[in-house]
């Protein structure tokens, strides 16, 4: 029935001293990137270049939610293609990505709150994303385990719905693009560090790693929260980003309490129930930067005082296990893609902060599409780095920006 | 973790006292012949280094105070001035 | 029921007192003292639940609730584990995870498919046809999770928080954490401890016997130690003990976090605990690490320790016939002692080929207790209760059956690491005791006893002496206070210590991963979670060959127990399995919480806190709608018309009072102050002048508005400003901040919560002002954007502005908080004739809106410039010197066509007004609507909206994206602004 048990991505090789295009970089955004290489683009001679093992990252952090309202209409198409590429991912790879879509409530705590949301909707819906705002007993129905009562330190006034959203199981995307990239011949190379790149005449020509010199003229750097330091490092480039530290818990595993992703900004906390029954929780961030992915007792303990207000049964509930990883967060909220712009053949892909989950799938379709063109498609070219320096901020937040990433 | 941070004027404190102001990028720069380059990279661009860097700080919940600490951004913990910065 | 056995010393129960609990609907009896666990086991409970995937039985199996095995609902609360939660009278508890009963689960028959379901069978399956997955997902979900919890559940009990200080916190209440906090303390440092159980005494404190010391201080019992410690300890006016307090977290610079949960007369149910220390010591001792064999938690096998503690400390007799599998000399101890207090010991198997203690051999063969040497437990015979166990010779040529109620199984050890690990050591293998042991130890903590592998008790207790004196001697070197003449002292005392305990016998050796050569099918590793060995087996040749990445894929380790079962087996079997490789054991990664923790108790009790102005009571009094709006309450309506009507056109007709007491007000005075001021305002602000207003605004280094206001000369270099009530908290930081390398001497003080403000608007406005005063407000000697102070009755100094914020004739009067009241009374009663009445927030949007006065965030968010939104009148640009926040941005901005503008603009055929946050459209969005209404005063809808600077001009048609519109449009088109009194007369009459 299931075969043998034979290795999901191929057996270890050797390291080979050229490749058409290297990734560095096994989260995520280099899996899916070179999954697309070589099976939109026929470019199948591609090392993937992993410090660790493949979703070592942000990969295997975080929450998993996924969904297609986002704020802006530049964002909104690439997560909406993101979104609709599930369920076909789920088939062209033949690995159950376990897609819920089971919907998320974003909860409003404010009639200014609500009105923000409608701008939101509105974009949503102008691109045939769903999307609606409720009212706070709507968002009860939905979520009966909600407190819609005024004794609360924000009150619910309502909630933006989302119904195509939800969750996706997030080690089987990592498994599934390693394995499907694998059989078009897509190396993967675990263990392995890139520690440098070579340029000439300012072109793409190798790599160092731990394992030896790889030549290679196309070049992505997709490594997520190391990406800022890498390519300051590696190329002289330095990006608008902030590595922060941002954590996740969850509780031990009960029957089935929640039916929807729920998620609240003032209280700064989502919550959902995996398929094994947990609720998964986040989103604190502390607002420094740090490469630590180690957890606070500050935040836990807020995340119980949060989820005791707006969710108030949850109070008997234990917390289990508490993570954390990097989000490499960007002025304006929205990602930096990047390439053959300062360096001829050096492609990157950062900035995803904690929205580079739901969005991966897309981001690797169009960044191969990038590298295989070397121009950059319709689709992705207002992600460039040199928005900021014209002062275009994308809005993909509305809040303010001062002096540090986001206050 | 649990950062700790000095206040030049209050001591050590609980890091959740302060509110981070950015990498050290020195002062504002001249406005003259100033390029958009220049000027993004001063208001945006970081080196986000793994390792010690020199950074501000505000203690907000305390004195008020602006100041500069050197930490080590891999393990989250205020150090020393390196040798090289005294 | 069982008979307990009543008079051991080493009891923790009370056999006297009975507690009477439900279980199931029946009344129970138990002791004072028991777990729920205990007491069930008592009753003669023996199945408590059933496991997660394969409905397992499963019962007793450490007494410490490692894993989900003994997890029930108790009192509602789901997950609940039995092992570590004493029993009351009248609490209700309940099986988890079952269909019928943990006796007779309906879902029994879903062990024998395990052939169905090998390691990451979820990945493969149920997707192809994709409708399928729907419905196993819901069916996955069914199944999946063990306790219910109810949405409207209201957790019961009293939650409280505590953050103490401390000097040494120690970690662990057992011999060495106790030797190690009495040397602490004996130095005159401030000591917690805190202890997971209810009582101090650790791994001591039901063992009678030191059988490898003979010589031990007069052969003292070893739980009498333990009690002799407990009691210095507790006595010790330096120590502050937490007993039932379980260390969750652990964090860099000496943080440790725990809860405690309440005894019958205290006044919390679990409360909170925070402790930042100045030095940590660890002495947590030792778990026991599972022996993996065939059916391995079958109800009836047990660890060591369960089985020993069960009758030491409850006085229960786990069964008649055991079969003892074991790999330590705490297992022979067992054996023997069992053996006195009356259970049939049909053999002791041991795995390890030598190293026992000679002195426990003795005693075994005293008693002619059958020993194995070099054997192991193979499988465990029975369904739902232990029949027998199939023993074999580690390389399985040989072996016996043994009918058996009890096996009693323990491979080894495992130090309990967690509280060093979370504090950032790095763990590193040592094959000599087979554990994972701390390499390079986080600043000030240090480690202690059985963790550090000894065994012997002198020698443990010597460890904690030496680890309380480093711990001493750290907090010392810290602090000049006490005195650096005792460091050296206690210098040649840790080395003095250091060289005794040298004597004493060192780290044992750990017995090595042992496991029967079974096909390891129903060999779990994981109780939790089902996981076999046979699993793991599966992942590795699957090209998952890290421990942490087999976890991830097997999932072995995140059940609600974490890595309390599997943790040190999994590594230590990957290794093995790679042994070709050659690497050493990897170790997974321990996280916080140690132990799984309610959220109630994280959150502690419930406060909200709101700011409210001096004239909260009063508005509600009138009928104020509150709001939550950042950290204030405010009244946003006077009425359940959320349109505001009449607080509108009482404005426009006749006055209106408005509270703006949570507006940022500061004051900045000294050397530099107007310096500051030309640096974070775009105005030229040299320019403002006494006794006049200024409005003004300060924008972030990307020309983008963050906050406007206005200020006011109060004298040279002495001003007084406004800000937006939200940016109200940051305002100071700010200034700071962007002055931050210039040195400049000035003083600045928030006044906003000392001062309050309101503001009164409308026609009237002068005629109910000029009431409550004698100075002359004529409108020549008190014009628009005047200031002027003056004091009201002789008592009240009030600041008062000529504004136009709402379009009408209008006053903002900023005035001392403790007088608000008085003259929010003597406007109100001077307004009677004039019809004054109170209008709130959404009233004061309306009317600003009207006159297109924007308010940030509403008309501008993060994108917006200065000049996108028309106040390029602001900005002096002459002023290069001042080196402006924001004009570097807004220069390279400002010939920008693709900028966005706000525009004013009216519904097309009256129709009414868009939706705030509709899209301005055409085949992509170009825009969208800020704030628009259907104004009472122009008896047509107008609105404000951000647009693409192609559709800015007046009289282009602007085509509305609203939400939920079905495709249907609307349209409206760019007027001129403002749309209320476009010359101001109103304002400035
Ligand atoms: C707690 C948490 C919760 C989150 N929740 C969500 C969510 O709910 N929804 C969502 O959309 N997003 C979420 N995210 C964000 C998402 O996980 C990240 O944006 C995403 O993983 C980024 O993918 P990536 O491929 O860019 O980087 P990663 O997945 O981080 O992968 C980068 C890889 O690069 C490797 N690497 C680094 N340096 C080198 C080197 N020198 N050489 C070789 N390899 C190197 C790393 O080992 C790593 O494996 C969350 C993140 C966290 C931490
Ligand atoms: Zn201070």
């Amino acid at each position: 029935m299931f075969g043998k048990y034979k290795p999901m991505w191929g057996e270890k090789t050797q390291l080979k001293s050229s490749y058409d295009a290297v990734i560095i970089g096994g989260g995520l955004h280099g899996l899916a990137t070179a999954y697309y290489l070589a099976k939109d683009h026929g470019i199948t001679d591609v090392a993937i270049i992993e410090k660790n093992y493949i979703g070592f990252g942000g990969a295997g952090r975080n929450t998993a939610i996924v969904r297609a309202n986002q704020r802006t209409q530049y964002n909104v198409p690439l997560y909406k293609e993101a979104l609709d590429l599930w369920p076909i991912l789920t088939k062209e790879l033949d690995y159950n990505l376990m897609f819920n879509n089971c919907g998320n409530l974003n909860l409003m705590h404010s009639e200014a709150a609500m009105k923000a949301a409608r701008m939101t909707i509105a974009t949503a819906q102008f691109h045939g994303v769903e999307s609606h705002l409720i009212d706070a007993k709507e968002a009860k129905e939905l979520v009966p385990a909600l407190n819609i009562s005024e004794d609360i330190t924000y009150p619910i006034h309502g909630a933006m719905f989302h119904p195509p959203g939800g969750i996706v199981r997030h080690d089987a995307v990592v498994w599934g693009l390693a394995r499907g990239a694998s059989k078009f011949g897509v190396e993967i190379h675990q263990q392995t560090e890139a520690t440098a790149v070579n340029t000439r005449n300012g072109k793409i020509v190798s790599i160092e790693t731990n394992r030896g010199t790889i030549n290679t003229n196309k070049l992505l750097i997709s490594a997520g929260g190391y990406s800022a330091a890498l390519i300051y490092g590696m190329v002289g480039i330095k990006l608008p980003i902030s590595v922060l530290t941002i954590q996740a818990m969850v509780t031990q595993p009960l029957k089935p309490l929640l039916d929807h992703v729920v998620s609240s900004g003032a209280y700064h906390c989502y919550a959902n129930q995996t398929l094994k029954g947990e609720i998964a929780t986040g989103a604190h961030m502390d607002q420094w930067p740090n490469y630590t992915t180690q957890t606070t007792a500050h935040y836990i303990k807020h995340q119980g005082e949060a989820l005791s207000e707006f969710m108030p049964c949850l109070r008997g509930l234990r917390f289990m296990r508490i993570w954390a990883g990097l989000a490499d967060m960007t002025p304006d909220m929205a990602p930096i893609l990047d390439g053959n712009d300062h360096i001829e053949g050096f492609y990157f892909n950062c900035g995803w902060g904690y929205f580079g989950f739901k969005s991966c799938s897309a981001s690797g379709k169009y960044m191969a599409e990038f590298m295989a063109k070397g121009q950059a498609p319709d689709m992705i070219k207002p992600f460039n780095l040199r928005r900021y320096e014209q002062h275009k901020l994308m809005g993909e937040t509305a809040e303010l920006v001062t002096y540090t990433p986001n206050n | 973790m649990s950062l700790t941070i000095t206040c030049p004027i209050c001591g050590k404190r609980n890091g959740y006292e302060f509110r981070f102001g950015g990498e050290d990028k020195g002062p504002r720069p001249d406005e003259d012949s100033l390029t958009p380059q220049r000027w993004c990279e001063y208001v945006h661009l970081n080196e986000c280094v793994a390792g010690v860097q020199k950074e501000w700080w505000v203690h907000k919940d305390g004195c008020g105070s602006w100041f500069t600490i050197h930490r080590d951004t891999v393990m989250n913990v205020e150090v020393a001035k390196p040798e090289a910065d005294r | 029921m069982m008979t307990r056995i009543n008079q051991l010393p080493t009891l923790r129960v009370d056999p006297t007192k009975k507690v009477v609990f439900d279980y199931k609907g029946k009344d129970y009896v138990g002791a004072h003292g028991d777990t729920v666990a205990t007491a069930l086991y008592y009753n003669d409970v023996r199945i408590f639940g059933r496991s997660l995937k394969y409905h397992r039985p499963r019962g007793l199996y450490s007494l410490d609730g490692e894993c989900s095995n003994t997890c029930m609902e108790i009192d509602g609360i789901p997950n609940v584990r039995t092992e570590n939660t004493l029993v009351k009278q009248g609490m209700k508890v309940k099986e988890q995870n079952v269909k019928g009963s943990a006796e007779n689960d309906m879902m029994g028959f879903i062990d024998k498919l395990d052939f169905m379901m090998p390691a990451g069978f979820y990945y493969k399956t149920m997707h192809k046809p994709a409708s399928i997955w729907p419905v196993a997902m819901k069916q996955i979900r069914k199944a999946a999770g063990l306790g219910v919890l109810s949405p409207d559940f209201e957790m019961p009990g009293k939650f409280d928080q505590i953050f103490p200080s401390a000097d040494v916190v120690v970690i662990g209440g057992g011999p060495a954490g106790m030797s190690a906090a009495l040397a602490s303390a004996d130095k005159g440092l401030r000591v917690i401890i805190m202890e997971s159980r209810p009582w101090l005494g650790g791994f001591f404190d039901y063992r009678t016997f030191d059988y490898r010391d003979e010589n031990y201080k007069n052969n003292k019992q070893l739980y009498s130690r333990a009690r002799e410690l407990a009691s210095k300890v507790e006595s010790h006016a330096n120590i502050r003990v937490f007993t039932h307090t379980s260390v969750v977290g652990t964090y860099t610079n000496n943080l440790v976090t725990g809860f405690q949960i309440g005894k019958d007369n205290d006044k919390f149910t679990e409360r909170y605990i925070e402790i930042r220390a100045n030095a940590v010591v660890v002495a947590t001792g030792c778990i026991e690490r599972p022996l993996i064999f065939e059916n391995n938690e079958r109800p009836g096998v047990m660890q060591v320790g369960c089985v020993h503690r069960l009758a030491r400390t409850y006085g229960i007799l786990a069964g008649e016939r055991a079969v003892f599998s074991v790999g330590h000399d705490l297992g022979l101890e067992a054996a023997i002692d069992l053996f006195d207090l009356g259970m049939k010991i049909l053999c002791v198997a041991d795995v390890r080929e030598d190293g026992q203690n000679p002195h426990l051999m003795i005693e075994l063969a005293k008693r002619n207790i059958p020993y194995l040497k070099g054997w192991v437990a193979a499988e465990a015979k029975g369904g739902k209760r232990v029949k027998g166990v199939v023993m074999t010779t580690l390389d399985g040529t040989i072996s016996r059956d043994f009918d058996c109620d009890l096996i009693v199984a323990s491979a080894g050890f495992t130090p309990l690491n967690g509280p060093l690990t979370l504090a950032h050591a790095k763990l590193r293998y040592d094959s000599h005791t087979n554990f994972f042991v701390a390499d390079k130890m986080p600043e000030k903590t240090h480690a202690a006893g059985r963790m550090l592998g000894l065994e012997d008790s002198l020698s443990i207790e010597a460890s904690g002496v030496i680890a309380g004196l480093k711990a001493a001697l750290d907090c010392k070197l810290m602090k000049e206070s006490y005195g650096n003449s005792d460091v050296d002292a206690l210098k040649s005392e840790i080395d003095a210590t250091v060289a005794k305990q040298k004597e004493l016998p060192g780290p044992a050796r750990g017995s090595k991963f042992v496991t029967a050569p079974v096909k390891g099918r129903k060999s779990f590793i994981c109780f939790d979670e089902d996981t076999t060995i046979k699993n793991i087996r599966q992942a590795i040749e699957m090209g998952f060959d890290v421990p942490e990445l087999i976890k991830r894929f097997t999932s072995a380790g995140t059940g609600p127990g974490q890595g309390g079962i599997p943790g040190h087996n999994l590594p230590l079997y990957v290794a093995k399995y790679l042994a070709a490789s050659g690497a050493p054991p990897k170790p997974t990664t321990v996280r916080a919480p140690l132990v799984p923790t309610l959220i109630a108790t994280y959150a502690g009790s419930k406060h909200i806190m709101m700011k409210r102005t001096p004239m909260d009571d009063m508005q509600r009094a009138d009928g104020g709608v509150f709001r939550k709006i950042g950290v204030w309450e405010r009244a946003r309506y006077f009425s359940d018309d959320f349109s505001c009507k009449k607080e509108i056109e009482n404005v426009r007709n006749n006055v209106g009072m408005l509270d703006g007491s949570t507006l940022g007000k500061f004051r900045i005075h000294g050397p530099d102050a107007l310096k500051v001021l030309q640096r974070v305002y775009v105005s030229d602000m040299s320019k403002v002048k006494l006794g006049r207003v200024k409005y003004s605004a300060m924008c972030n280094d990307d020309g983008c508005v963050i906050d406007d206001g206005v200020v006011i000369k109060l004298a040279e270099n002495d001003y007084y400003f406004t800000t937006s009530t939200a940016r109200a908290g940051a305002t100071i930081e700010w200034l700071r901040y962007h002055t931050r390398f210039d040195g400049w001497d000035f003083y600045v003080v928030n006044l906003t919560d000392s001062m309050g403000v309101i503001n009164l608007s409308g026609p009237n406005a002068r005629k109910v002002l000029q009431k409550i005063t004698s100075e002359d407000v004529s409108n020549s000697a008190f014009a628009f954007s005047g200031y002027k102070e003056f004091m009201v009755k002789d008592t009240i100094p009030v600041k008062a502005m000529r504004l136009g914020f709402v379009g009408e004739l209008s006053y903002e009067f900023h005035v001392p908080s403790s007088y608000m009241v008085s003259l929010w009374n003597m406007l109100k009663d001077a307004g009677k004739e004039f019809n004054i009445q109170n209008f709130g927030v959404e009233a004061q949007n309306v009317l600003r809106m009207e006159k297109c006065h924007i308010i940030l965030g509403q008309e501008s968010e993060q994108r917006t410039n200065l000049l996108d939104l028309g106040l390029g009148f602001l900005w002096d640009r002459t002023k290069k010197d001042a080196k402006t926040v924001g004009a570097v941005a807004l220069r390279q901005a400002e010939n920008d066509p693709t900028r966005f503008r706000l525009v004013g603009f009216e519904m097309e055929n009256n129709g009414r007004a868009a939706r705030d946050g509709a899209l301005i459209v055409d085949d992509k969005v170009r825009g969208y609507v800020c704030t628009a209404r259907d104004s009472f005063t122009l008896n047509k809808a107008v609105g404000m909206a951000l647009v693409e600077s192609h559709l800015a001009k007046v009289g282009t048609r602007l085509e509305i994206f609203e939400d939920e519109c079905g495709g249907e449009r609307i349209y409206g088109t760019v007027v001129p602004m403002p749309f209320y009194d476009p010359d101001g007369t109103r304002m400035k009459s």
